[in-house]
């Protein structure tokens, strides 16, 4: 899915643009009083632009590795470089300021209104107060809250959904190139996640920002991720690549069990509408093209299934933004026109 | 004579030891809240270091101090008082060095309370934001402290009203001074009266400090976490 | 007098063996260092009659008697009135006392035990006003406790108890009470320290006591006196404390 040509396990040479943004080089973590690694001589490298998520079951170091990324965990060995500069020796707070963090519970400051949340870090490096104010408004419309009414309520005024848009607003106050996100949205109810996931990959769109996510949610790193690195127990990395990357080649066994049995029908979610070669809708006979079950051409695959079951029927039509016909998509030659595309194994 | 036209025919007096007493429970509250709210501070400033042994120690210094102001305020208040007799002499200063020492357990009990209840996932995000230790402290922790060490302040204050009665004794200000007049003057006209208004008049002071604090409340904690 | 101890004071922990250990050793280094004082000096008739032993005793005698029955009736009073006002249905009289006996703690112990002995027969300046006056003082503290404390217990669990089809008593008496032992262990323990501070002053309305050790060092203007009586007082407070303390310990002990 992504764009870029980097090998993400080495570090790019060559044009500023593409070297990476964060590098991690021989990076372990071993907490005082245990002699089992957190994280283990992890390399990793997070491409410029763009979203890695990082997933594995609990206890496998995910959380430690970002939070090494921003110094709320001091590494034991490696080197942190940050933008090509070595970050493991500057102070920390500095540095944390370029860097947007954003956690599951939120932790919005309770007796600070939303305003003065965003306005935080902007505040520490000394922004005068009409640009903060500006600031603060112009993120508070790009997460889909509207200033007037938003920027002077308190967090315990908000909903969850509401609560978590404040705090990646807050993490993108200073306009950070780099964002580390640790399961942002995990206390959140299914539907609102689902709306959250779209708003959050629409705002990725326009910012640009190099992001770490943590999740233990494969759908959640199938859905936003660029790049997954799977991690397993003791902060060894099993596989990093693009989702499709994961789901059709497992290097091992353990990234296979963690997929699980469900890898093909996951994969269906990346497979774009668009990217098929659909069958044409006899013209003629417009009646019955009406009469057919609708999936958007901007849906995937999953969705085309997903709607042929629920409907019981073994055809769709694809339609395009203003509801036009564009194709069909038929059960029985749907596996064809996967195999063409060569993703099946 | 009733209570009612003694106080009506003595206000004066009544009033210029209402006011000492009022006086020198807040020299001492003043005092005391200082002194505990400054050490609470020092001691819970969020750590975040990875420096355990540090962490150990100041953990024992604080349950330390809690532990002895704790056993300070077990000590009889007439038996503190004479002990620091012998240092600062009759009148004013032991008062009101026994009511600072009465006040920490309690100021210091909240501060500390208030100061490490402070939520954990706000204290980290904040350190991601890039905070420094001192400026958490002094922008999330103590604020969102503060109402539970002013409910200690309060709660303080309001033990040494009473105990500043006691003071009377080793010639302290205040309306103890009333009780002890009345006492001394047992049978002789309005002696019941000086004891009566002695010591209801130390609950109208500890009234006037109620109103101060809900004022101050009112004006200090954050609109945000007012409950 | 210390006017509010309240029951969460000791929790769980560092703390909780810290100060199993610290206060015997705070009236061991206190008694240290008076007796080290004392012993640098030769002591002239006066302050040696001052702090005979004998005196001390009859004076400590009075004062545990003192203490024990004002504790006692303040037990006997405030525990089922507590019990009976943690109940739902006395939720505004619950409040009314929860407000009232904080604000309480302001009324001055001093003032109360002199109005007292002001009062015709058979109060006066007797045993008999000395006790019912501390019993006035530690009334309400204790009662608040008591309260607080049974309100405390998870109503998670009188909801199962009541799930399981317990009656009111019963659960009352087979859920709520044994949980709330430890909190009745607090509040006599509260009792018991107010009463030995308060009994100090008992020796102003003629109630005798360990306040007449440092009233008549007082008299005597001697420093040497007026502190060793001033340790004395407040060793005992402590050792009262710490004893209450251990008790608290060993029933929390047994009932969690």
């Amino acid at each position: 899915m992504s764009e870029t040509t980097t090998n993400p396990h080495g570090i790019a040479e060559g044009h500023p643009d593409q070297r990476p943004m964060i590098v991690l080089e021989g990076v372990s973590k071993t907490y005082p009083g245990q002699t089992i690694p957190a994280v283990a001589e992890l390399d990793l490298a997070v491409p410029r632009g763009s979203i890695v998520m990082l997933v594995g079951p609990s206890g496998c170091g995910k959380t430690t590795t970002l939070k090494m990324m921003n110094r709320l965990i001091e590494p034991t060995t490696g080197r942190i470089l940050l933008d090509g500069e070595d970050v493991t020796g500057v102070n920390a707070d500095q540095l944390r300021r370029r860097i947007g963090y954003v956690i599951q519970q939120v932790g919005l400051f309770p007796h600070f209104t939303v305003g003065e949340n965003i306005a935080v870090v902007p505040r520490m490096l000394g922004w005068d107060r009409q640009r903060i104010r500006q600031r603060v408004d112009e993120l508070l419309e790009l997460v889909g809250l509207h200033p007037r009414e938003f920027r002077d309520r308190y967090p315990r005024q908000l909903s969850g959904g509401q609560q978590q848009r404040v705090g990646v607003a807050r993490a993108l106050a200073a306009d950070p190139p780099v964002m580390l996100m640790d399961e942002p949205f995990g206390a959140i109810d299914p539907v609102t996640r689902e709306r959250l996931h779209d708003e959050f990959l629409e705002i990725q769109r326009t910012v640009r920002k190099t992001i770490c996510f943590v999740t233990h949610d494969l759908q959640e790193a199938i859905k936003l991720g660029d790049h997954i690195a799977i991690f397993t127990a003791g902060g060894r990395l099993a596989q990093y690549d693009t989702p499709e990357g994961i789901l059709s080649r497992p290097a091992n066994d353990f990234v296979a069990e963690f997929v699980g049995s469900g890898a093909a029908v996951r994969r269906l979610h990346l497979i774009a509408l668009s990217t098929l070669d659909l069958d044409e809708i006899a013209t003629g006979s417009s009646p019955t093209a009406a009469a057919l079950v609708t999936v958007p051409l901007s849906g995937s695959v999953y969705d085309a299934v997903d709607a042929m079951l629920d409907a019981q029927t073994s055809v769709v039509a694809v339609v395009d933004d203003d509801g036009q016909a564009v194709g069909a998509l038929r059960w029985n030659t749907l596996v064809e026109k996967l195999q063409l595309r060569g993703l099946h194994p | 004579m009733d209570p009612i036209s003694y106080l009506r025919e003595n206000v004066g007096t009544v009033l210029f030891y209402g006011e000492q007493h009022f006086l020198v429970v807040l020299c001492a509250i003043a005092l005391g809240s200082a002194i505990s709210i400054g050490f609470a501070l020092l001691v819970s400033m969020d750590a975040g270091s990875q420096r355990w042994s540090l962490d150990w120690i100041v953990g024992a210094v604080r349950e330390g101090a809690l532990v002895v102001t704790a056993a300070a305020l077990t000590v009889p208040s007439l038996a503190l008082l004479v002990l620091l007799l012998p240092l600062f002499g009759l009148g004013a200063a032991t008062t009101v060095t026994a009511l600072t020492i009465y006040s920490l357990y309690t100021v210091l009990r909240n501060s500390v309370a208030g100061l490490s209840s402070v939520d954990a996932s706000v204290l980290e995000s904040a350190k991601g934001l890039g905070m420094g230790r001192l400026r958490r402290l002094i922008w999330i922790q103590f604020p969102l402290a503060w109402p539970v060490i002013l409910n200690g302040i309060r709660v303080a204050t309001l033990i040494d009203v009473a105990i500043a009665a006691v003071a009377a004794l080793v010639r302290g200000p205040g309306l103890g001074q009333l009780v002890l007049t009345g006492l001394s003057r047992y049978g002789a006209a309005n002696a019941f009266n000086q004891v009566l208004v002695g010591t209801l008049g130390c609950l109208v002071v500890a009234a006037v400090f109620e109103i101060f604090y809900a004022v101050v409340e009112r004006l200090t904690v954050p609109r945000g976490i007012r409950v | 007098m210390p006017g509010l101890i309240t029951v969460s004071r000791r929790r769980k922990g560092m703390r909780s063996y810290a100060d199993l250990l610290s206060t015997p050793l705070i009236v061991l280094l206190g008694g240290a260092a008076v007796a080290l004082w004392v012993s640098t000096r030769t002591l002239d008739d006066i302050e040696a009659r001052a702090l005979q032993p004998s005196a001390i005793l009859s004076d400590l005698g009075q004062h545990l008697i003192l203490t024990a029955y004002s504790t006692l009736f303040v037990i006997v009073i405030a525990v089922p009135l507590g019990i009976l006002l943690s109940r739902k249905g006395a939720r505004r009289i619950r409040n009314v006392v929860l407000a009232v006996g904080g604000f309480a703690q302001a009324l001055p112990p001093y003032g109360v035990l002199v109005l007292i002995a002001f009062a015709p027969a058979p109060f006066g300046f007797n045993p008999f006003s000395v006790i019912m006056g501390l019993v006035a003082a530690a009334l309400l503290p204790v009662l608040r406790n008591t309260v607080v404390g049974l309100r405390q217990v998870d109503p998670a669990l009188i909801e199962a108890a009541r799930g399981m089809g317990m009656s009111g008593r019963a659960t009352l008496f087979r859920v709520e009470l044994p949980l709330a032992v430890p909190v009745m262990m607090a509040g006599i323990r509260v009792a018991l320290v107010l009463n030995v501070g308060t009994a100090v002053l008992a020796t102003f309305v003629g109630g005798g006591g360990l306040g007449s050790l440092i009233v008549r060092a007082q008299t005597l203007n001697r420093p040497i006196v007026l502190v060793t009586a001033g340790a004395i007082v407040a060793a005992l407070a402590l050792m009262v404390d710490w004893l209450a303390g251990v008790a608290e310990r060993l029933v929390r002990a047994r009932t969690s």
